[in-house]
């Protein structure tokens, strides 16, 4: 019989078997608050390659893009041959028969290249497809013959059906979303603080109810489980020793189990990790709990027969067709390798075995890997191109005389063209990057949020509390919006959820219902226009209240009562943060009179994504608050005083200004205005000239990739058109987010200034000749790496396999629990990247470039064991290109190798919209000589 | 023909003169980019939009005419019977057409910037301009022969649009299942119309219903209550709403937040005389409302997806809608409707907003939003409740029912008939067909 408490140990192999299995499980949290990471992380500890081979076994999934997409890449030129020799020249050759060699075999079964076979489609191409077309030449119809011939029947696995999954699904993965529920639901599912077991049990054992087919006895199943008080691991245990008597079947079981709907089990174990992670409502969420629940209906359903209900064998499938398939394969190879059907008779039996297991091997995802490499290649061999060009004949030189501002951005891929724009605009500025937190970890509360938040990259956990007040004189106006937006939510919240209920719905409807027309007609016909009322009608009534932080910090100890938070930062802390952004900046003296700092987010509508299109570094939030505080730390005395003894001279005519870009309206919002020493208004007066400017050029570039925006648009309406976009209700494409993102150059930006790089390159600053130690390239990797390779990897996934690795197209999302999104109605909770959001990306591994010597860089690499396994294992590629020579090197396996190509003149082009206008797709490298500064040019 | 009748006419077939030609030059191999399709979408429903408000005119201005009546004669005639094609817009039709018209213009519109890029794109609004046609012909026919066209149009592009990412089985599965029920309870319709043609020589609606004798007429108004039960979703066919949702947002929100929803409706509203001459008629349509509508906001209530949720709000609304039309009260259930159908499209197009406005409205707030669902409970006992959920939870097992003791049973029935007549055909087949087909070497043993 049942034993009524299991074997501790049986207890700690069920442990040890669901925390192996949940690795595999998806990593993302609530969808409110998207981070870009990896959605391989687990596999990390294997080398790239590898990794992706075993998660496309594993999950069924792509590893890269299809061979016909690299071949069309190939066929455009987006890649060469040479890249391709390149990329087979690093695999081990050896003769296979007399004349021929594996490298050449492998060569001729990319180009010219041979086809793919499956067993579905191979009668219909032998009869009237392009096999057919094939066999109208006598030479190739009996080369296929002889290759039949020798082709064995053997068995192969056939794909194992799990119908129980089919059964148990639409229960489950409703169970899932009421379970999980933010405030969806008016209802919410009785008992659920008890846990997702427990609740389920509760609700299924009472007597009365109807069950479908296949799970009828459910009620009595739980109502057993309750009678023995079972624990979830109990009945996890209970349901695996009835079908398994083996232990050590048992991870492949749950594994097994968990992967049926990873989205759901994942969000469960997320939350299990981190219950504060759900937006409204903490849930005691387990995965042992969604197990023994998924068990206990499988186990009932195959007690039911559900699972012999086994579909027919796929009359497309079979051994005959399998057969024919497989000769196809070897008949192709031969026929690219100009191979007759007497050479193949005349192969011994061993020459045969070695000549088919060698084409075999090469199959189709072995070439995948191949011309992937090659694509990359490509990539690396331009973009190392152009960085050394540019840096050889640009060469490096030093403007005359103070700039008129230093503008700091975030390192995002996106800024770059905002960056390029503004040098465009006002050659006399200079711009920096840096991860956008700006050194300061805090978790913040501005005064329209009900709760704080962490600002800072998910790997650091804040030790320090911010909160915004406001002004005194303006505390009134706070207390009148804080009561009338209150007013608002509560009228706002109440009539949805009235009307979705039966007697307020009929009053919402019938008497009201027609109302809903005005906001019907203005979002979808003028959109830009209603969301200006919109936001007059917020100006008017709820007017906002200037404000300050919360920065001091009187003593030490002050800890504030929540959550063991320091409140605000004392003064050394103060000095730390600035110091931390400006000294690997290379930022000590020089300063401008006026220094910005533009936090970067997004704004769009009707989109679930939303977040995952704010700023990467500052946990998927806006980072304004972040520049804000940075700026109002930068310009106090104490602080200046400190610095100055660690050797940063800030002038005392030098004000730091914090401010906020919104990189889907490229709106631009400056903070504190206010405090601005009037000295400084001419200052201000000119960046916020060349600002205005240059988003308005920011947007035009990126209005290029839109399709629906006309390619001869002017500055004026391109930001009249991204503006509509973030406001635009039936807009998928509110911004293209990193779609683009390829590499991340770590340098002066003296390297790239005046290059176009098409959006494409995270730009860090860091000046190898102020960090002799390497100590501040650590500090800057540690924080940079981790955001830059998630973001490069989850781009890379979601694209080459948008359906399983990606959350598939937008379109049928449906919000669930304010959760996550489902296809349709009832679907596993889809996780990762939706297609319209990188359905421009080039999928690369990101390319680091790093203004340092390869000496110094491994250095880096050593001192950290994460950055160590990404770059060992592949999964960033790493170049340097010297700080005094230019010289670049390549990090491969086995060393550094120098960049040996030709290096040409990048194409010049007066103005970045020279070289984009008309343009859709990824563009090459070019030099932008602004006019303002071609005299000096001329004259070096 | 009168200028408000030639306007009729072109407002019921522009949406389908541009299904049929731009479905022709598909098929042609020629296909108009996105600009082209969009900007025709607009100027199409912009005129019908325009025409309707001028046959409003006609019909509420003073001295308006009660109804725009086009005959176009027989489409055929067999004996007794005949295909009249009638047109007539009277104010009920005028109501429905409006709303049609206007928003398909809107959901045109939205989904010219949503489904951009689409593969689907052009396969999308040939069907919405399909689905257009449909509507308007069953708004705008004079007899059941004609709205019996039309429904079956909106019926099967509201199947095609359901299964409309036909790259996954899930869409196709369940429009397979939505347009099952929708062929079940047409029967209905088809009967009905039968039934009119048989006892009153018509079926149409000015002069079909006064020729009915009692029993007759109650057979009638069931059969048509059948057919408006199962577009309309009422219990005991609501389980094919949730899985409706499969299709794009724009689809989902015009189709069950607006206006195929509100067809059954439509239809009660046409047989309400004859309804009203039924104490048993009214009576079932009122209980079949009250079901639904209670139905609908329990199920809505245990649903924690926001289009789910956002259909049984809808449908809960249809119920009461029902109600109204079994007590007699038409213009209230027609002004229901058109608040109905615009509250909840506007509600579907946000749908994605959910996440967005429920932070705007916690941070509004300032605090924890307050739970609901207290009241069920505080009032109910533990048993009640733990059963009413679960009920809820299932969606009052309706669909349950539906596979074990009708589909299932039934698919049992045609696998035994098939195994007969398999077992006794068996003989009269050639042994062992193989399944690999010649190729290669059989031909070449030919040569």
């Amino acid at each position: 019989m049942l034993q009524a408490s299991p074997q501790p140990s049986r207890q700690a192999k069920l442990q040890a078997a669901i925390a192996e299995a949940a690795q595999l499980l998806p990593q993302q949290g609530p969808i409110g608050s998207f981070v870009h990471h990896n959605t391989l992380h687990h596999f990390e500890a294997l080398p790239f390659e590898e990794a992706v081979k075993r998660a496309a076994q594993l999950f069924g999934a792509e590893p890269y893009m299809s061979e016909a997409a690299y071949r069309a890449e190939l066929a455009r030129g987006r890649f060469q041959l040479v890249d391709v020799d390149a990329a087979l020249d690093r695999e081990p050759d050896f003769p296979i028969l007399a004349r021929l060699s594996r490298g050449a075999l492998r060569r001729a079964m990319i180009t010219p290249g041979v086809r793919e076979f499956d067993a579905a489609t191979i009668v219909w191409r032998i009869e009237q497809g392009d096999l057919a077309k094939d066999f109208r030449k006598p030479a190739l119809r009996t080369l296929f013959e002889a290759c039949f011939d020798r082709t064995i029947a053997h068995e192969e696995e056939p794909d194992q059906p799990r119908p129980v999954d089919e059964i148990i699904h639409p229960w489950l993965i409703r169970l899932c979303s009421v379970f999980l529920d933010q405030g969806t639901a008016y209802w919410p599912m009785p008992h659920r603080e008890q846990g997702f077991y427990e609740s389920t049990r509760t609700l299924f054992s009472s007597r009365g109810g109807i069950f479908p087919q296949y799970l009828v006895g459910l009620d009595q199943e739980f109502r057993r489980q309750q009678d023995l008080s079972f624990s979830a691991a109990d009945a996890v245990l209970d349901s695996l020793s009835s079908q398994a008597g083996d232990e050590a079947e048992w991870p492949e079981i749950i594994q097994a189990e968990l992967l049926a709907l990873p989205g759901w089990a994942g969000l469960m174990h997320r939350l299990e990790k981190d219950p504060d992670l759900a937006p409204h409502r903490t849930l005691p969420c387990s995965l042992l709990d969604y197990l023994a629940v998924r068990l206990t209906m499988s186990r009932v359903a195959s007690r039911r027969g559900a699972a012999e209900i086994t579909p027919e064998e796929n009359p497309l499938k079979t051994q005959e067709r399998r057969r024919l398939s497989r000769t196809a394969r070897v008949y192709d190879a031969a026929r690219v390798l100009r191979f007759s059907a007497q050479e193949i008779k005349g192969l011994t039996d061993g020459e045969w075995a070695t000549f088919s297991s060698e084409i075999k091997a090469f199959h189709g995802l072995e070439r995948r890997r191949i011309l992937h490499l090659a694509y990359e290649r490509a990539h690396e061999r331009e973009i190392l191109r152009g960085l050394a060009s540019h840096r050889k004949y640009r060469g490096l030189f030093d403007a005359a005389g103070r700039p008129a501002a230093q503008i700091f951005f975030c390192i995002d891929e996106r800024e770059e063209s905002l960056r390029r724009a503004l040098e465009e605009a006002e050659p006399r500025v200079e711009t920096y990057g840096a991860a956008g937190y700006f050194g300061v970890a805090v978790d913040y509360k501005g005064i329209d949020d009900a709760h704080s938040a962490a600002f800072c990259p998910v790997v650091i956990k804040p030790e320090h509390a911010v909160v915004e007040q406001p002004k005194a004189e303006d505390s009134g106006l706070l207390e009148s919006r804080r009561s009338r937006r209150k007013f608002l939510g509560l009228f706002m919240r109440n009539s949805f959820v009235s009307s979705k209920t039966l007697v307020r719905g009929w009053l919402s409807t019938a008497l009201l219902g027609l109302f809903s027309v005005v906001p019907l007609i203005g979002r979808l016909l003028a959109p830009r226009q209603y969301a200006r009322l919109h936001d007059w009608l917020n100006r008017t009534f709820l007017p906002e209240p200037r404000t300050e932080l919360t920065l001091m910090r009187n003593t030490t100890q002050s800890q504030s009562a929540v959550e063991g938070l320091l409140t605000g930062f004392d003064p050394d802390e103060k000095a730390e943060r600035v110091a931390s952004v400006l000294r690997p900046a290379g930022l000590a003296s020089g300063f401008a009179r006026l220094v910005l700092i533009l936090g970067h987010g997004s704004t769009s509508l009707n989109n679930p994504h939303e977040s995952a299109h704010d700023c990467g570094a500052c946990g998927g939030r806006r980072g304004g608050p972040n520049a804000r505080l940075f700026a109002a730390m930068a310009n106090r005395p104490e602080v200046r005083q400190r610095l100055r003894e660690t050797g940063i001279h800030i002038p005392a005519d030098t004000w730091f200004l914090g401010g906020y870009h919104d990189t889907c309206s490229d709106h631009i919002e400056l903070f504190d205005l206010e405090s601005i020493p009037s000295t400084h208004a001419a200052d201000l007066g000119l960046i916020r000239k060349a600002l205005e400017e240059a988003r308005a050029q920011n947007a035009r570039e990126r209005a290029r990739r839109f399709e629906s925006c006309s390619a001869k648009v002017e500055a004026r309406q391109a930001l009249r058109h991204v503006e509509e976009r973030s406001e635009h209700l039936a807009q998928p494409r509110p911004e293209y987010g990193h779609c683009t993102n390829a590499v991340c150059i770590v340098g002066r930006r003296r390297l790239t200034r005046g290059v176009f790089l098409d959006r494409r390159a995270f730009l860090a600053s860091y000046d190898n000749a102020q960090d002799p130690t390497g100590d501040h390239l650590v500090a800057l990797m540690a924080g940079v790496v981790p955001v830059c390779a998630g973001i490069s990897l989850e781009y890379y996934f979601s694209f080459v396999d948008n359906d399983r690795y990606g959350c598939g197209t937008k379109l049928p999302h449906n919000v669930t629990g304010l959760i996550g999104v489902m296809d349709g109605h009832a679907s596993d909770l889809r996780t990762g990247l939706p297609w319209q959001m990188v359905e421009l990306h080039e999928p690369v591994r990101i390319l680091f470039v790093i203004e340092t010597t390869p000496e110094k860089l491994e250095k880096v690499i050593d001192a950290q064991a994460e950055l160590k396994q990404l770059v060992t294992h592949r999964w960033i590629r790493m170049a340097t290109i010297d700080p005094e020579s230019g010289r670049v090197h390549v990090r491969r396996e086995n060393g550094y190798e120098g960049f040996q190509e030709a290096l040409e003149r990048l194409p010049v082009a007066l103005s970045s919209n020279e070289w984009y206008a008309g343009k859709m797709q990824h563009l090459p490298m070019a030099w932008i000589q602004a006019p303002a500064i071609i005299p000096s040019e001329a004259a070096g | 023909m009168s200028g408000a009748q030639t306007i009729l006419v072109f407002v019921v077939l522009a949406p389908g003169a541009v299904f049929a030609v731009l479905g022709l030059l598909w098929l042609a191999g020629w296909a108009p980019g996105e600009r082209v399709l969009s900007r025709l979408t607009g100027l199409t429903f912009f005129a019908c939009t325009s025409g309707v408000a001028v046959l409003a005119w006609r019909l509420l201005a003073p001295g308006g005419v009660p109804a725009v009546v086009v005959t176009f004669g027989n489409w055929f005639a067999i004996g007794r019977y005949h295909f009249p094609l009638v047109l007539m817009v009277d104010r009920l039709s005028l109501a429905f057409l409006a709303l049609t018209a206007v928003l398909s213009g809107l959901i045109g519109q939205f989904s010219a910037t949503y489904l951009h890029q689409e593969p689907g794109f052009l396969r999308f609004f040939l069907l919405l301009h399909l689905f257009a046609f449909g509507s308007l012909l069953a708004f705008a026919s004079g007899s059941f022969d004609l709205l019996a066209a039309g429904w079956e149009i909106v019926g099967i592009t509201s199947v095609l649009l359901i299964a409309f990412f036909q790259l996954r089985p899930a869409p196709v599965e369940n429009g397979l299942r939505v347009f099952g029920i929708y062929r079940a309870c047409d029967i209905g319709l088809f009967v009905a119309i039968f039934a009119l043609h048989h006892w009153a020589g018509t079926a149409s609606f000015q002069r079909g219903f006064p020729a009915l004798r009692g029993t007759h007429g109650t057979l009638i108004g069931l059969l048509l209550l059948l057919a408006a039960a199962g577009k309309a979703a009422q219990v005991p066919f609501s389980g094919w709403l949730p899985r409706a949702m499969e299709g794009p947002t724009p689809s989902s929100a015009i189709f069950y937040g607006a206006i195929s929803i509100h067809a059954g409706a439509y239809l009660l509203l046409r047989a309400q005389p004859l309804l009203a001459r039924s104490g048993l008629d009214s009576g079932l349509v009122i209980l079949l409302g009250a079901a639904t509508a209670i139905h609908g906001t329990l199920a809505g209530r245990a649903s924690a997806d926001t289009k789910t949720s956002l259909a049984y709000a809808t449908l809960s609304q249809v119920g009461i809608v029902f109600i109204e039309i079994g007590l007699g009260w038409k213009w209230l259930a027609v002004a229901h409707i058109l608040g109905n159908a615009m509250v909840r499209t506007m509600q579907y197009l946000r749908a994605p907003s959910m996440l967005h406005d429920y932070h705007q409205m916690h941070s509004a707030i300032g605090s924890e939003l307050a739970p609901t669902g207290k009241q069920i409970e505080e009032l109910l006992p533990q048993r009640v409740q733990l059963w009413l959920y679960r009920w809820a939870f299932d969606r009052g097992h309706l669909d349950t029912m539906l596979d074990r003791w009708i589909i299932r049973p039934l698919l049992q029935l045609s696998a035994y008939l098939a195994k007969t007549e398999r077992s006794g055909t068996s003989g009269m087949l050639p042994q062992n067909i193989s399944p690999i087909p010649a190729q290669g070497r059989a031909e070449q043993g030919g040569h």
